[in-house]
């Protein structure tokens, strides 16, 4: 059928009508078997958020992050740019593409097609139609915007730094072949709009321009003998490019608006793992944004384990023990991530999936805790779980207790002679019901002493008790780390303190994620802190000894500890202070033993008392 | 008499008739365990062992033993905390040789 016809129809049409035909077939597929499989907590919770004001946030927020890019602008601009045209640019392309066919053909009911193809259905618009609204100038603008994207991303690939990256993604095949056809969809939609601009001696600026420009180095015949081909070209590589997406990373396109709507509906990944896993593991675009950003990555040069390539490894099901237990679980790449995938829980339920496999998930554990004896001391309401890792550095519970008695408070002492771990380590490890052993021992201990207070000397109990402990919250105990604690008893006047003529930098631990202010005020008020005024993205770095880590070496780990160490001694402080047991032994086997010296902050405040 | 300790039973281990099988597969996941000089540093701290006699020292023998069903038995035991990795004079990455060992037998 010749251009034109009303049943705007060519034979040329059909590669790109097929892959679209493809890709909604294979969105429909996936989305239903997710949505179907979700948990039924799940899914009450999309029944009562679905009429709130929380559908209004997502909507507003899928704006922002599908189509602006909002956080890879404040990432980089220069990446937002490259995102937002490529995004904002094709979706209004479409829009726009539509709005103009509608309205030239004066009905709204066309297959998408129509406006894809528009130029070659309708080459030549008349007069009285571009005076009403100028459809191609818009048209003409919207491409140049598309093709910047295009111009930067081969630019990215030639040199990431401008963008600020050190570290791009090594792409699987499909994402070759689905990136190859992106990166040549506009370029084959300028040429062939161009050409048959230049042939009908229409179009905008641009297109109309480049067609002008055309027909003047070629011979009349060889520009309308070209025409044709083209149109084919471009037709093929959205086709290729819309059969391809599927499988490739480009499913994030489509996978992100869902995934921002359940979020919005408080829907999470659980350790256990669910069908919402796949919107998170899908909506990853492998934009690479959380290589830089990981200790391993930038220490130790390990470039196979970062979320993007974890959530691959995932979701083409090649993942490896190795690959899911080879994490800090610091959270520098999570808080690094555009699109917010929850990397931890994911990793956590990999590595539960993987301890599923062993004979002794489901085993019985820990039978002797039913028969041991309380060793906890003291009769306060205010109770110290001191933690496995403050045991071994008893210098931080002598310095408690020095605060304690300081501050006159009656102390419920939960380990002094020993006792039972948080759970957290072996949670970490992906062993669930030996870690809820752990915990149903540890709250029945809380119960017992009627404690009102809980103030640990370890982040790392800290946060299993304010995160997996639901049972605390019930029973009214306050959990605080002894950083909070101290910053408490300092601020209501209770702990009278002296000023050292010393200066400090403070590591902030990963599993205090958050808490910076509490150690900060502690810290300014007894002492000179160097690094008070630190960016907050950049607060947190692994000092190596992360129990997360499930096979990196002591050579390793001590690599990455020496950075932290480098980095903190840079500020110009004497000693380093930290409020975690396992950093402090950490980073004092980085420094070297003699040279720096590393110390809790309830260290540090003892000595001010 | 009463000394406070016993003294075990004279035993023959035949290392030719022991299945090394699994030790190996235990030794490939985890290098470090290899580097274990059994000086007990790891017992001395471990949480659990407050509680009962489980001892990384004794699994690490009872492993290159061949002893598997003793391992299995007190494996179970292990908390996972790590202060046995933080004391190691040898860097062996204990919690890692725990984890392979769960996964292993």
């Amino acid at each position: 059928m010749h251009p034109g016809s009303p049943w705007f129809f060519d034979p040329f049409v059909l590669p790109f009508s097929i892959g679209v035909l493809w890709l909604f077939i294979a969105i429909v597929w996936k989305w239903s078997k997710w949505f179907a499989g979700l948990p039924r907590e799940d899914k009450a919770l999309i029944r009562h958020n679905f009429f709130t004001a929380r559908t209004f946030r997502a909507i507003k927020e899928a704006f922002l992050e599908c189509l602006i890019h909002r956080k890879i602008w404040k990432t980089n601009p220069m990446l937002g740019f490259m995102h937002m045209s490529l995004a904002l640019g094709w979706f209004l392309l479409i829009v726009v593409g539509k709005l103009e066919t509608s309205a030239y053909i004066r009905d709204a009911v066309n297959p998408p097609h129509v406006h894809v193809f528009f130029r070659y259905f309708f080459p030549e618009e008349p007069a009285a139609y571009i005076r009403h609204f100028n459809y191609a100038l818009l048209m003409d603008c919207l491409l140049i915007f598309v093709l910047c994207g295009v111009a930067l991303a081969w630019g990215k690939r030639l040199y990431s730094r401008m963008m600020g990256m050190k570290r791009t993604t090594r792409h699987t095949p499909f994402d070759r072949i689905a990136l190859t056809t992106l990166w040549l969809i506009f370029p084959l939609r300028y040429l062939a709009e161009s050409i048959t601009c230049g042939v009908h001696d229409s179009g905008s600026f641009f297109t109309g321009g480049t067609g002008d420009l055309l027909a003047s180095v070629l011979p009349g015949g060889v520009l309308s003998a070209m025409e044709y081909p083209a149109w084919w070209a471009y037709s093929i590589v959205l086709g290729l490019f819309f059969v391809a997406m599927p499988y490739s990373r480009y499913m994030h396109i489509f996978t992100e608006i869902p995934l921002i709507f359940l979020r919005a509906y408080k829907v999470k990944s659980k350790p256990e793992g669910s069908t919402f896993d796949n919107f998170q593991i899908q909506a990853c675009s492998r934009c690479g944004i959380c290589l830089d950003p990981c200790p391993i990555a930038a220490d130790l040069d390990i470039n196979n384990i970062q979320p993007a390539y974890f959530l691959r490894d995932r979701r083409y099901g090649h993942l490896t023990a190795q690959v899911a237990d080879t994490c800090l679980m610091c959270g520098r790449c999570a808080q690094a991530c555009p699109v917010g995938i929850d990397q931890a829980t994911l990793r956590l339920s990999s590595r539960v999936a993987f301890a599923r496999q062993s004979s002794f998930y489901e085993a019985p554990r820990y039978e002797f805790l039913a028969s041991t004896a309380d060793r906890s001391e003291g009769t306060g309401r205010v109770g110290y779980f001191a933690g496995c890792m403050t045991q071994l550095t008893p210098s931080i519970t002598r310095a408690m207790e020095k605060i304690f008695a300081a501050a006159r408070v009656d102390v419920w002492w939960a380990d002094k002679n020993g006792g039972v771990c948080c759970g957290r380590p072996m949670r970490l490890s992906g062993n669930l019901p030996a870690a809820e052993r752990m915990e149903r021992y540890n709250t029945e201990l809380f119960r017992k002493h009627g404690i009102t207070t809980l103030v640990t000397g370890c982040p790392i109990c800290y946060k299993t008790f304010t995160q997996e402990y639901k049972e605390l919250q019930k029973m009214g105990i306050r959990v605080l780390h002894h950083t909070q604690y101290i910053a408490e008893l300092i601020a209501g006047g209770r702990l009278k303190t002296s000023t050292l003529a010393a200066s400090y930098a403070y590591h902030d631990p990963c599993e205090l994620r958050g808490i910076y202010s509490e150690p900060r005020y502690v810290l300014s008020h007894v002492a000179t802190l160097t690094n008070a005024e630190s960016h907050e993205k950049d607060r947190v770095h692994c000092c190596g000894g992360s129990l997360a880590n499930l096979t990196l070496d002591t050579a390793a780990q001590k690599k990455i500890g020496t950075t932290v160490v480098h980095n903190l001694l840079a500020t110009g402080a004497e000693t380093i202070v930290t409020s975690c047991p396992q950093c402090k032994k950490s980073l004092q086997l980085s420094a070297g033993n003699d040279q720096v010296h590393v110390v809790d902050i309830a260290e540090v405040v003892a000595r001010a008392v | 008499m009463d000394f406070g300790f016993t003294i075990n039973a004279p035993r023959a281990i035949y290392l030719d008739k022991i299945d090394p099988t699994l030790r190996d597969k235990i030794i490939a996941r985890e290098r470090t365990t290899l580097l274990c000089i059994g000086c007990g540093s790891c017992t001395a701290t471990c949480t659990t062992g407050q509680f009962t006699s489980f001892s990384l020292r004794k699994m690490q023998h009872l492993i290159r033993r061949g002893e598997y069903d003793t391992v299995r038995k007190s494996l179970q035991e292990c908390m996972l905390c790590g202060k046995c990795r933080m004391v190691c004079p040898r860097g062996v990455h204990t919690r890692a040789v725990i984890h392979a060992m769960l996964e292993v037998l």
